[in-house]
């Protein structure tokens, strides 16, 4: 890897004194009330967070996707629900629209999306469609110059705030299953269009993530996000910039519960001198950190061949494998070096260890990391 | 109409530190724009804004200050342009080594209404550069300065003073020291960062660097570095009268309420 560039090493500073002092006051409160930050997206939205990867011409800061991977790694750093606020909303759902939008689409959203006036997601899983995709059940029936959707969705994260849904459903039950999806820019206040109650979960708990419910919800047919049968390969192509950033949230919980460890070890006194001074947590702190330090590298060079427009689905599955895992490595070690302090919600590794788990499960679990990765060494 | 902000690019104690033995380590410790400085260069941005003025940061130091990043940090906090002396007599430059080089820079600007500086800066807190820049300029020097305005050939600054606040019309240019909380700092943000390259950057050279002498020696405080005061916590509700008297001895603690 090249070192970081100069813009690159300040946007990490920026994020970093941003989130120290605006996210991580918050980060412990949200979660016990299960309740997303939304105080802090006019804050985020100032910044420039919201709208890191849209070009200056939309309103956006028109930064490389290495500058907007090391912000998501700031922001998991302090807390790892606003991470993925920013993540959900930049690489799944304002993404595609830069990607694969009409110049009206995204003259239509790209700036609301950049400046954070409307928040985005996006909706692929289903009850019945999780690690297969292609067996979305959701239809859009076109009617005219209307589409009409009906079907339901699980799991997606800031449906509880969204007003830009990204949703995948099937246009054809014609040929293979995947083949007949295709992407909508599903608007919040469509009538038919509703939104259930946030999951309660293991980690990221402040993290809206609630089922959305779709009956006969029209849209108007210039919804369809490229043409339709594009619906899989669009939510391939999102999934693949989206592991990216999953893979910095990984990273970046993994580095607070190291920070924390390190400020613990050298404070808490056992047999007379900090447990520091004990090899047994030396050896863990280095291992923590070189672990960090290689599922970091793997996360630059995936968001850097994506800069450098090679293809990178491959280099991000392997750091988002990596980093799911490592950070659940890491995270538990945090508990270990914190003994029965770290166990209680006292400590912000106990939430860093809840937290840390999901990077192994969305935007494509382990599993699918592995085959993405094998199928493309079996070519 | 210019508005220049002194700033120190300086090694961040919090990263500072300190061995068993008392000496304090900088080597790893990261530079940045210095505290109380991005105070400054808030305020002056805000002034600038108010009053259509180019808000012209300066800064003197060695080698360091000049690299990119360190005048992109500077720049991304909100100047337009920014003046540096880079030399490597001036790495260990005392506060009138440092406010000789900067009088030397401000001499050859023209059309300057104000120079705002910080409270202090954050490793060295002497509080001594805006008093010697401003002697050697012949320009009036007021510190703890929580506003400024610009009026035609004058300006209004309020100032922190015990007890209260006073407002002063002052002939400028003059040198500001702002108070710490004179304003609030924001980190940059991100248009601000990738702007930060394209903004105009004039390196100026360095005169002979005025020697504040060297160091021999440091020898560390024993005790409590105040005044070796010690409270015994064995009466706790003594030790509680005792810390508030202590407190009120120091100008801590004002009012009445014995
Ligand atoms: C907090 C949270 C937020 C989410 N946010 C979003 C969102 O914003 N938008 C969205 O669309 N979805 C979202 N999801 C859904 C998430 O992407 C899915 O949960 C995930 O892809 C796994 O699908 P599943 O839960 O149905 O598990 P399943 O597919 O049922 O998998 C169960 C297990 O079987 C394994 N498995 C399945 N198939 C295979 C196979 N062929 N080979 C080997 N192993 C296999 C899996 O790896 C896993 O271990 C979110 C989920 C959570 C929990």
């Amino acid at each position: 890897m090249a070192p970081l560039t100069d813009e690159q090493r300040l946007v990490r500073d920026s994020v970093r004194e941003f989130a120290d002092a605006e996210v991580a006051p918050l980060a412990a409160q949200i979660d016990i009330e299960h309740r997303p930050p939304l105080e802090t997206v006019p804050k985020l939205a100032e910044l420039g967070l919201l709208g890191m990867i849209v070009p200056a011409e939309y309103g956006g800061s028109g930064t490389d996707t290495l500058s907007y991977i090391i912000a998501i790694e700031e922001l998991a750093r302090a807390c790892a629900t606003t991470a993925v606020m920013v993540e959900a909303h930049t690489s799944l759902a304002t993404w595609p629209i830069l990607a694969f939008g009409t110049a009206q689409q995204r003259d239509r959203w790209l700036p609301a999306l950049a400046t954070g006036e409307k928040l985005g997601a996006f909706a692929l899983t289903e009850p019945g469609a999780g690690t297969d995709a292609g067996a979305v059940a959701t239809t859009a029936v076109r009617e005219g110059e209307e589409y009409v959707l009906n079907g339901q969705k699980v799991f997606i994260t800031g449906g509880g705030y969204a007003e830009v849904f990204i949703v995948i459903a099937r246009t054809s039950h014609e040929g293979a299953p995947h083949k007949g999806l295709s992407a909508f820019i599903v608007e919040r206040d469509t009538p038919g269009f509703t939104v259930g109650e946030g999951e309660r979960k293991l980690g990221i708990r402040a993290s809206s993530t609630p089922p959305l419910m779709f009956s006969d919800v029209r849209i108007p047919a210039g919804a369809l996000l490229g043409n339709e049968g594009d619906g899989f390969k669009i939510a391939m192509a999102t999934l693949d910039g989206g592991r990216t950033g999953i893979a910095a949230q990984a990273v970046g919980i993994a580095q607070g519960a190291l920070e924390a460890s390190i400020a613990y070890a050298k404070q808490r006194v056992q047999f007379g001198k900090p447990i520091g001074a004990q090899q047994a947590i030396q050896w863990m702190l280095a291992d923590m950190s070189t672990d960090i330090e290689a599922g970091r590298q793997l996360t630059y060079l995936a968001a850097g061949l994506e800069d450098s427009g090679e293809p990178f689905g491959e280099a991000a599955a392997r750091a988002k494998l990596f980093c799911g895992q490592m950070a659940s490595r890491v995270t538990g070690m945090a508990i270990q070096i914190h003994g029965g302090n770290g166990y209680t919600e006292a400590y912000p590794v106990e939430r860093a260890y809840r937290d840390a788990k999901i990077t192994e499960i969305y935007e494509g679990t382990n599993e699918v990391q592995r085959m993405i990765i094998a199928k493309s060494l079996l070519r | 109409m210019k508005i220049v902000v002194a700033y120190k690019w300086a090694a961040d104690p919090q990263e500072a530190t300190v061995a068993a033995d008392g000496q304090v380590d900088f080597s790893r410790a990261k530079s940045a724009v210095s505290d109380y400085d991005a105070v400054a260069i808030t305020v002056a941005r805000h002034l600038g804004d108010t009053h259509g003025a180019d808000v012209v940061g300066l800064t003197v130091g060695g080698p360091e200050v000049a690299t990119g990043l360190a005048t992109k940090a500077a720049l991304s906090r909100g100047l337009d342009a920014l003046m540096v002396v880079a030399d490597p007599a001036l790495t260990a430059a005392g506060s009138t080594g440092t406010a000789q080089a900067l009088a030397t820079a401000l001499a050859g600007v023209d059309d300057i209404a104000v120079l705002i500086t910080g409270d202090s800066s954050v490793d060295v807190g002497a509080k001594l550069v805006p008093a010697v820049v401003g002697g050697l300029l012949g320009w009036p020097v007021l510190t703890e300065v929580t506003a400024v305005a610009i009026e035609p050939g004058a300006l209004v600054v309020e100032r922190a003073v015990s007890g209260g606040t006073e407002q002063l019309r002052i002939d400028g240019p003059a040198v500001l020291a702002v108070a710490t909380d004179a304003a609030t700092v924001k980190a940059p943000g991100m248009k601000d960062v990738l702007a930060a390259a394209k903004k105009p950057v004039q390196q100026l050279p360095a005169d002979p660097v005025v020697a504040d002498g060297t160091l021999r020696s440091t020898a560390r405080l024993s005790g409590p570095a105040r005044r070796g005061i010690q409270i015994s916590t064995d009466d706790p509700a003594a030790a509680a009268a005792e810390l508030v008297s202590a407190l009120r001895a120091d100008g801590v603690l004002i009012g009445g309420q014995q």
